[in-house]
Formats: structure tokens, sequence, C-alpha cells
């Protein structure tokens, strides 16, 4: 009998229980968490357009330097056969 | 961001009581109730424009909460386990003593009944434990119940009869317990 009146106490322990409200607070921390993730998410597209950027003229750098690379040998094979006049 | 500022704020204004006390009853935890305040409500502000309005705005928050709460207990409790085999964390004890949660909503002269009740629903599986925080803590009926469970009338009342059914016996249990301390 004891043991049953204590269980329904137990049961019914969360009767009459009142709605808590959250911190004042809390509003102005998820307006703050909102413009960081805004910010954030701006930051990214800036830096990946920055490093489009520097990936695109590296490779124009990288093809410019192999075309001038090609030609430079031979100017000086020419040059170094014109200035001697020894063809063997 | 499809929600104007003026909205939000109204949003908020409407749902942030449900929203946190669904959260404290699930979690009974004041900082990670917060915490999952903040998550529902960032989730809102970004995919209102995704609500399709199936089911009412409130459901939805509901769904939401439940969801997010449910996702942080799994989180948690693997943290849990990973403590039991690795180093020991300062968070270690805040996760063990999730049963002496003081209810802040709850009456005084019940404070010490309910921290051991709230222990037990803790217990309980998923479905059984949303079924009884939302009709015997928030006060739902049972068809509301299945309206955010997205089951039937009668599997709310099985599971909620189950629910009671399983603290019970739990309770019964601790009765000696309780006797050897008086």
């Amino acid at each position: 009998m004891e043991a049953n009146n204590w269980t329904n106490d137990i049961l019914n322990s969360s009767n009459g229980i009142t709605k808590v409200t959250p911190d004042v607070l809390l509003f102005s921390k998820i307006q703050n968490r909102i413009s960081i993730q805004n910010t954030v998410s701006n930051q990214w597209i800036w830096i990946a357009a920055a490093s489009f950027t520097i990936l695109v003229s590296l490779n124009v750098k990288m093809l410019l330097s192999n075309t001038t690379k090609t030609i430079v040998p031979t100017e000086t094979i020419v040059s170094s056969v014109s200035n001697s006049n020894q063809l063997y | 961001m499809a929600t104007n500022k003026s909205d939000f704020t109204t949003l908020y204004n409407e749902y942030s009581v449900l929203v946190y006390n669904v959260a404290l009853n699930y979690l009974q935890n004041v900082e990670d109730a917060e915490e999952i305040t903040q998550d529902v409500f960032i989730q809102l502000h970004t995919s209102l424009h995704k609500f399709q309005e199936k089911s009412t705005l409130k459901t939805w928050i509901y769904r939401i909460t439940i969801n997010k709460s449910l996702d942080f207990i799994k989180h948690k409790n693997s943290q849990k386990r990973f403590f039991i085999f690795g180093k020991k964390s300062q968070n270690e004890l805040e996760l063990l003593n999730i049963s002496n949660f003081e209810h802040p909503g709850i009456l005084l002269e019940n404070k010490e009944k309910a921290a051991l009740l709230f222990g037990i629903i803790n217990e309980l599986g998923e479905n059984q434990k949303t079924a009884f925080l939302l009709s015997k803590v928030d006060g739902l009926s049972n068809p509301e119940i299945a309206i955010i469970m997205e089951l039937s009338i009668s599997s709310v009342e099985s599971l909620v009869f189950r629910a009671k059914t399983t603290l019970k016996e739990k309770i019964a249990n601790k009765f000696e317990e309780y006797r050897k301390k008086k």
C-alpha cells in the first residue's frame, strides 16, 4: 500500500508543472550566431574566388614561361654557330 | 535567408517558450536546452521558406525540437561510452549527473520526487519517452501527439500506457532504496 502510494506520488510529481521562460539574452545570442553564419559564408565565397583567380593566373604564368623556355635554347645554338662560322 | 527581422522576432516571441520547455524536458539541463533552442531557431531562420504547410507551424517546430533533442542525447551518450574507455574529462561529471536535475518549473514540494521521475524517464525508449513527455509533462492530447509523432492515435495511447507501466515498475523497484534512506 505504502509502496503503491509512493509510486503514484512520484508518477504525479510533474502535475502542476509551469512553463519556464528562457534567458532574456537568448534571442541576442541567436541573432549573433545568425550574423556570424552569414559573415562566414561571405568570407568563404571571397576565399574561393581568390583561390580560383590565383590558380588561373599561376596556370597562365606557367604556360607563358614554358613557351619562352623552348625558344631560348634554339636561339643560343643558332647564334653560336653563326659566330664561329664553323660547320664541322 | 527567407525570414525578415520582424517576422523572426515574432516567431521567436511566439514559440521560444515552447521550444525551450520541450528541450528542457528531454535534456534536463538548462544550458543544453538553451543550446537546442538556439539551434532550432537558427534552423527556422534558414529553412522557414521550405515549410510546405503540410502540418501546422507549431507541429513542425515540435518535430524539429524533438529531433534535435534526441540527436543531442545520442551524441552525449556516445561521448559517455567513449569516456568509459578513454581519458576522463571534466564534462564527465556533468554527463553522469543528468538524473539529479531539478526542473525549474516543478512545484517546490515535488522537486525531489520529480528529479527521481525525470531520471527514470531517461531510461525509456525514444518513442515511449516522447509520448509520455508530450502527454504528461507538456499536457498535449493524444490526437495532437499522434500528429507530431506521425502515428495513429491508438499507437500513441499504447505508447503512453506502456510508458506508464514501465515507469511504475521502475519506480516500485526504487521503493526499497527509499525506505532504507527514510
